[in-house]
């Protein structure tokens, strides 16, 4: 049985698929150029020219607040599945492994742990450089301990389950079983932590970009935007105000639509 | 079916407001200073990685030494070089040596008197490659040792005359130290340096503030002070903030007192409040400037450089970003220095120009993007820009650049950095446009930023000629201003001398190298050294 949306629920939608247009095609929703300069318009409040006023040099922040969208979401999408993908391979090692394996990959997975996530992906960027590149692969390397904890615990669980016992009994092999039996087991709980982990990339993301340590000026990405503005937070607020605002929403929405869905999976 | 919902609970709080009535009495207005009290100084220019300025040679370290090392010489406001530790100069025939009377009651803080043996270690000490020093070395170029005729006389011997000697030794970087404290090991000495000056360097704690208490054993202010005597400060507190958002609103809630690096916007801003005074001190010597690395491609080609310039619109960068506190400069000195020359017409914004200059260079197709390609090459330039140097309205300025040469055909690569990775860049010569400032008292900083000489590496790494300009007929020019004394001679040699640097498209200037200071109204008597626009704090006193 399936919950009904509550309106939450379809204001995230809604707000998502929002967001998906403006990654996909942002010359739909606002068709300027987001780097085009005009120095002579800097600083504008919110306007009808400007619905999200302009920038230092006269950017306008609505252009760039979209055109910034696909930066951020595929920051947040590629580091989610680079997290995902190394959880699963550790979190099958460690479930379907031999007991010295589980014990083994268990214990790196704990030292990850020991490490804040925001502090593994600092020293990774310091090691390699900061750049989008490297930002996306440093946030989904520091998610990825926690997915590979919950991945196991989920392989465990469908491993003693009678139905994989009775296929091990049907001489199915190791792969098949996996394939057929563990994965698809497996992918509900994947799928809601994936929703839930990408809110938190895009935050990740963009602090990192707000240190500095992301996107590159003068780039429309939200976190770099929000660092440029916040020299001026004093006299100018919509230069913070607006990319701020995306980040939250963006976050918001993909983390309520995720517990949404945790819900209806514990319900099913 | 009916469904029920939980409607949310709405709790409204409600709280007190105790107002503390306190003695909130109308500020005093004393007309003698008053006694006592702790200045707290917030920076945003960089924190230093030694306090004493021997080592290196920066702003930020000029700034806070300021308060605790003194100088040989001084300059007034009228830019007429004045008595500070030594009374007395006379210059021999010839040019080749100088001797300096000392003051006779002088004792640094750690009680060693004040000699011509410690002015000659100081020389010794900024000479050793081993302090890795650059800007003291560079001044230092023709010094080649300092002798003690007697106790209270030092004599300079040069290689060559240098009429640029007592504008170099006005300098904070080339400030007196105690020779016993440079004895100890350069980390010691880079925490608790020990000097003359009205202030005593007590406590340094990382990334936070340095602490400095006043020298009740003080006699030796400047000509130009405003008081005999010791500080009338009890203690400075030199906090490190380098978020300027911060800094202004910490001088706003008054937690802070001074605030320095002032955005241009905070300073509109500040116009309308009246608790808050500003200070405007542009420092001396060169301009603020983006200089072009001519000696590695594409910018080696004179017409790519002058492409470059022409198709950068600079104008409406410095009016959008500055609001208006500092004019466009076409010169290579700062404002203040007598023997600038501007050029205006050198540096209009022309793209037809650009782009036909470009054509004629051979960087005749553009790919898809846009930019210019010549053998499959790509206009590509790299722009290292130090985030502690360059304050966040500069870099949107750079941004702005980026935008406007962009459609001439250039990629121009913005990369920000940290100060020693952005020294890391210019040294392996790794870079094709840079924004480095510059300050020294007077126009002999021409021979600094452009003579072939330096170019060659100071033991620091450091090197000063960004732009890479290597022409024996400018050298022979700059060479013969430094060692005469003839003052319109001078002048007219330094004139040349300019017009050889902007005719070559070498540099791109853009406003006078700025040091805006903001104050609480009630912190009275601070002034800036008419040397390098450092602020002091000796005739400070707090109004409260």
């Amino acid at each position: 049985m399936v919950r009904r949306l509550g309106p939450l629920e379809v204001a995230a939608v809604a707000t998502i698929a929002l967001l998906a247009l403006a990654a996909l095609a942002p010359g739909v929703l606002a068709p300027g150029d987001p780097l085009a300069i005009d120095p002579l318009s800097s600083f504008e409040s919110p306007s009808f020219a400007h619905p999200f006023g302009t920038d230092e040099s006269g950017r306008d922040i609505y252009t760039r607040v979209v055109h910034g969208t696909g930066a951020s979401l595929l920051i947040g999408l590629a580091a989610t599945a680079i997290g995902i993908g190394l959880a699963l391979a550790f979190g099958l090692l460690a479930g379907f492994g031999p007991r010295w394996l589980d014990f083994g990959t268990t214990r790196v997975i704990e030292v990850l742990f020991a490490f804040p996530g925001l502090l593994f992906a600092l020293l990774f960027i310091v090691v390699y450089g900061p750049g989008v590149v490297t930002s996306t692969i440093a946030v989904g390397l520091s998610t990825a301990p926690g997915y590979a904890r919950i991945i196991r615990s989920q392989v465990i669980r469908v491993r003693t389950s009678p139905y994989l016992e009775a296929a091990t009994v049907l001489g199915r092999g190791r792969t098949a079983r996996i394939v057929r039996h563990v994965l698809p087991n497996v992918a509900g709980a994947l799928f809601v932590l994936a929703t839930l982990g990408i809110g938190q990339s895009i935050v990740w993301a963009s602090s990192l970009s707000y240190l500095g340590l992301g996107a590159v000026p003068p780039a429309a990405e939200w976190g770099a935007m929000l660092s440029a503005g916040r020299t001026y937070i004093a006299s100018f607020w919509w230069m913070t105000f607006f990319p701020g605002l995306f980040i939250v929403l963006s976050a918001a929405a993909t983390t309520l639509l995720g517990r949404s869905l945790q819900q209806n999976v514990r319900a099913s | 079916m009916t469904r029920t919902r939980t409607l949310p609970l709405l709790i409204a709080a409600s709280s007190a407001i105790v107002l503390l009535s306190g003695c909130a009495a109308a500020a005093p207005q004393n007309t003698e200073p008053v006694k006592g009290g702790t200045l707290v100084y917030a920076t945003g220019d960089a924190e230093p990685s030694c306090l004493d300025p021997h080592v290196g040679g920066n702003f930020p370290q000029a700034i806070i030494s300021t308060q605790y090392l003194e100088s040989l010489v001084s300059k007034n406001v009228d830019g007429e070089v004045i008595a500070w530790l030594a009374t007395e100069w006379t210059v021999a025939d010839d040019g080749l040596s100088w001797d300096f009377t000392l003051r006779d009651d002088v004792t640094f803080t750690d009680g060693t008197p004040f000699t011509a043996d410690a002015v000659a270690a100081n020389v010794a000490h900024l000479k050793d490659p081993a302090t890795a020093s650059s800007t003291g070395y560079l001044a230092l170029d023709k010094v080649a040792s300092v002798e003690s005729v007697d106790e209270h006389t030092a004599r300079f011997n040069l290689t060559e005359p240098d009429s640029a000697l007592l504008d170099s030794l006005s300098q904070p970087w080339l400030a007196i130290e105690s020779p016993a404290a440079l004895q100890r090991p350069q980390e010691v000495n880079c925490e608790s340096p020990v000097g003359t000056g009205p202030f005593v360097v007590t406590g340094w704690n990382r990334q936070q503030s340095v602490t400095l208490e006043r020298n009740d054993d003080y006699v030796s202010p400047p000509a130009d002070a405003a008081h005999e005597g010791v500080a009338y400060l009890d203690a400075i507190e030199w906090r490190f903030l380098p978020d300027s958002a911060s800094r202004y609103a910490a001088l706003r809630a008054g937690t802070v007192d001074v605030i320095d690096s002032v955005q241009p916007d905070t300073i509109i801003a500040a116009e309308d409040d009246d608790a808050i005074e500003h200070i405007d001190a542009p420092r001396p010597g060169a301009s603020n400037r983006i200089e072009l690395n001519s000696s590695v491609a594409p910018f080696d080609d004179i017409a790519v450089r002058e492409a470059f310039i022409r198709s950068a619109n600079v104008d409406d960068a410095v009016s959008s970003l500055l609001f208006g506190t500092a004019d466009r400069s076409y010169s290579a000195l700062s404002s203040i220095e007598k023997a600038g020359v501007s050029e205006p017409d050198l540096f209009d914004y022309d793209q037809k120009e650009a782009a036909r200059l470009l054509d004629e260079a051979g960087w005749t197709e553009k790919d898809d993007d846009g930019y210019r390609v010549k053998n499959g090459k790509r206009l590509e330039v790299d722009f290292p820009v130090s985030t502690n140097q360059s304050i966040p309205a500069e870099v949107s300025l750079f941004e702005q650049l980026q935008s406007t040469t962009k459609e001439a055909g250039f990629k121009v690569n913005l990369e920000p950095l940290d100060l020693s990775s952005w020294y890391g860049v210019l040294g392996e010569n790794d870079y094709n446009l840079v924004s480095a400032p510059y300050t020294k008292v007077g126009p002999d900083v021409l021979r600094i930023l452009f003579h072939s000489d330096s170019t060659i590496p100071a033991p620091s790494g450091y090197f000063a000629n960004h732009a890479q300009v290597k022409d024996p007929a400018l050298d022979a020019v700059l060479d013969r201003a430094s060692e005469i004394t003839d003052e319109d001679e001078r002048q007219e040699l330094y004139a040349e001398a300019q017009k050889t640097i902007l005719d070559g498209y070498f540099i791109l200037p853009l406003y006078d190298q700025q040091n805006h200071y903001l104050l609480r109204s009630d912190v009275e008597g601070l002034r800036t050294m008419p040397t390098v626009a450092t602020p002091t704090l000796f005739d400070t006193w707090l109004d409260r």
